[in-house]
């Protein structure tokens, strides 16, 4: 069954990132299926209005700017009357959310379930239950996942997460790992030094990526292996430790730093190493170290998260997050390399290709919305129920918010009425035409 | 028949290269098995509690011997001399035993610089108290208080009270606690007594705290009797409202915390960050 899916999210190109590449690439596979996709998100600066990107992929750059963490303004109401005309004119079926730091995308999902549009949210990261702000957050989770259809999760460890965090029933939620693009990250034994051992390390510099257990291992190894060398690929406020380091153990010819690595040249980077060094305090998947090992590098982590998930013991060596476990760990790395006991670069590259590809993420995805495409329908008293659970004093609130979005609802309909809304033509069908594949006449 | 089919099915692995053989959407009965709930939890003891109440107890004798100090000064009941005779023998008393227990090496440096600043103090207090005094004088007395009110609100909501709190501002507390002090100097007649009681303000919210921390014997007791009797002489009905407030802090905030204790949910697991272990 082929659907009209509208991608929503605060990150999208050309911002660079995680979720931003895992949004296009899952568009673009889902476009090769058969679907028809489009994407919302906000404006970025003077970029605003209709773009298309290659293979068709619509993308409205609705023209709202961003105020705090590229995130737009939360105002829940405001965004209904843009988003449903989007709906209407796409004749979009099922609407898809990612990441829960995005109030576009929350919003978006809010606005699908009221016009009873099936809606599935994707959650990319890990969160806290302690502090003021993840109480808050996961307050408003709850909130968007009472209403949501179904739920997809990047690991195992962030679907635990995500079930506490929001409450849910756990077989509404989907395990679908995030995937890497192998032909750009292609091994080559060229550019690694043959008489040293480089470990690199890309990675924002900051201290929930683990920088101070950076600075600390870096000495310890460099004293304990005379052949080894560093290289650093990224920037944040813990750099100054790292150079710190540097001066203080006169290590300037075997530590380089690179500052910031543009997203088309991390795969340069990572080619000159042997292993790669991952220090991170908290991920929910961590796409840099399946990077790694599809150019072929050993892989050595902290075990946090949903790492130990993700590469098979041989390709990885999982530590706690201590200096003394992530030096052992680096030294049985560094021993097995000088034995040549690793994975052949190839070996590594073919196994990532074959493993994590997008076109199995997008035959996943689609087995969820399918499965949600057949549920039936459920009545505004349902959802309303459904709010109402969400707390004792917060669950009235919620119910007051559904309500009067559904207010909202009909007014717009009462003022815009569907039928006078143009549909917008779809792409495939002039994909088609262009293949020669249809009569113009037919085409409508 | 049915035996031989559980043996070939391997146990689920929480890992995602592996396809195995179930829907994406798959509950294993080890979902959540790594979960632990409330592991660093404190059991509390009623009296120990009550105790430890009493340092929020002292902040607000503070608050309540100030107001009943104005209201004094107000009714003529006080003069501004011996308010200010008063505090200051005290304060040296109090900066003496202050040495005493901290057992510091007679730096007579350190000494020669407090009483530099106590002197720069008072001058500079003196000669800015007609300033002080009609600062506020034009906003009503209504006002005044209720902004009294708050600032000394304020100054107990944002005091440090011994712990790690984020809301913990000293430096704000202390300027509320002066604001505070500014506004009901204003309501008083003369420049002296607005200087006493800035003066002892100063005294009382900046400086005893800081012998209260390193004295840490309970003169609760005394205090309160003290902090009652003045409250007395003012008005009854604020004396009532001083003991209905000493009881709740003191005897029903504890027992209610000790109540909630068994509703604690502390949810830990893979996903918390990782706090790097030495």
């Amino acid at each position: 069954m082929k659907h009209s899916i509208c991608m929503v999210s605060d990150f999208f190109y050309p911002n660079i990132g995680g979720v931003e590449s895992h949004i296009y690439q899952l568009s673009q596979c889902l476009i090769e299926r058969g679907h028809k996709v489009i994407v919302v998100t906000h404006a970025y600066g003077n970029r605003s209005g209709i773009r298309y990107l290659s293979n068709g992929l619509k993308v409205y750059y609705l023209p709202i700017q961003p105020v705090y963490n590229q995130c737009i303004l939360p105002t829940v109401f405001t965004t209904l009357p843009v988003i449903r005309n989007i709906l209407l004119r796409e004749s979009i079926n099922i609407v898809h959310g990612h990441s829960a730091f995005s109030a576009l995308a929350l919003e978006s999902i809010f606005h699908a379930r009221t016009m009873n549009v099936k809606a599935v949210f994707t959650d990319h990261s890990l969160f806290g239950f302690a502090d003021l702000s993840s109480i808050l957050t996961n307050k408003i989770l709850k909130f968007s996942l009472a209403g949501v259809n179904h739920a997809i999760c990047v690991s195992h460890t962030c679907k635990e997460n995500t079930v506490l965090r929001g409450k849910i029933d756990p077989s509404d939620v989907s395990v679908i790992p995030n995937a890497v693009d192998a032909s750009v990250f292609t091994p080559t034994s060229t550019e690694r030094d043959p008489e040293k051992i480089t470990i690199v390390v890309m990675s924002r510099l900051v201290y929930r990526k683990g920088a101070d257990l950076l600075a600390s291992v870096i000495p310890e190894i460099c004293s304990r292996h005379s052949d080894v060398q560093f290289i650093i690929g990224g920037d944040g406020p813990k750099r100054l430790a790292i150079e710190e380091v540097r001066e203080h153990f006169q290590l300037h010819d075997r530590i380089r730093l690179l500052g910031t690595v543009g997203h088309s040249a991390v795969r340069q980077v990572l080619v000159r190493g042997d292993i790669f060094l991952n220090t991170s305090l908290t991920e929910a998947f961590c796409i840099a170290i399946v990077e790694a090992a599809s150019c072929g590098l050993q892989v050595v982590s902290t075990s946090v998260g949903g790492i130990p998930e993700v590469l098979p013991p041989d390709m990885i060596q999982l530590a706690e997050p201590s200096a003394t476990s992530l030096v052992e760990s680096l030294d049985k790395a560094i021993a097995k390399r000088r034995n040549c006991q690793l994975l052949s670069p190839d070996g590594a590259h073919d196994w990532v290709r074959k493993t994590y590809t997008w076109q199995n993420v997008a035959e996943r995805t689609e087995i969820v919305y399918d499965k949600i495409s057949a549920a039936t329908e459920v009545t505004l008293a349902d959802r309303l129920h459904r709010y109402n659970k969400c707390g004792l004093v917060a669950g009235k609130i919620f119910i007051f918010i559904a309500a009067l979005n559904y207010l909202l609802l009909i007014l717009c309909n009462w003022i815009s009425p569907v039928q006078n809304i143009d549909l917008a033509i779809d792409c495939r069908k002039l994909r088609r035409l262009k293949t020669g594949g249809v009569n113009l006449e037919q085409s409508s | 028949m049915a035996m031989s089919c559980d043996r070939s099915r391997k146990k689920w692995q929480k890992v995602l290269y592996k396809d195995q053989g179930v829907s994406d959407n798959y509950v294993d009965e080890s979902f959540l098995e790594e979960m632990k709930k409330n592991l660093h939890i404190r059991t509390y003891e009623f009296w120990a509690v009550v105790r430890e109440s009493n340092v929020v107890m002292q902040q607000i004798y503070s608050v309540w011997i100030f107001v009943a100090v104005y209201f004094h000064m107000r009714n003529f009941v006080l003069t501004p001399q011996f308010l200010f005779e008063m505090s200051s023998a005290v304060t040296i008393v109090g900066y003496i035993v202050n040495f005493v227990i901290l057992h510091e090496n007679a730096l007579t440096k350190s000494r020669w610089k407090d009483g530099k600043t106590m002197g720069i103090f008072l001058i500079l207090g003196f000669s800015l108290s007609p300033i002080l005094m009609t600062l506020t004088k034009t906003i009503s007395t209504d006002t005044i208080y209720a902004m009294t009110f708050f600032m000394l609100l304020a100054n107990l909501l944002f005091h440090d009270y011994g712990t790690d709190a984020a809301i913990v501002s000293q430096a704000f507390s202390l300027n509320a606690a002066i604001f505070a002090s500014i506004c009901l100097a204003s309501r008083l007649p003369t420049t002296w007594h607005a200087f006493s009681l800035v003066t002892f303000a100063f005294e009382l919210f900046a400086l005893w705290p800081i012998l209260r921390r390193n004295l840490k014997i309970i003169l609760s007791f005394l205090l309160g009797s003290v902090v009652t009797v003045s409250v007395a002489t003012v008005s009854s009905v604020a004396v009532v409202v001083f003991l209905l407030l000493h009881l709740f802090i003191t005897i029903l905030c504890p027992a209610w915390l000790i109540r909630l204790q068994p509703y604690k949910n502390n949810i830990h697991g893979p996903w918390d960050e990782a706090v790097i272990k030495q």
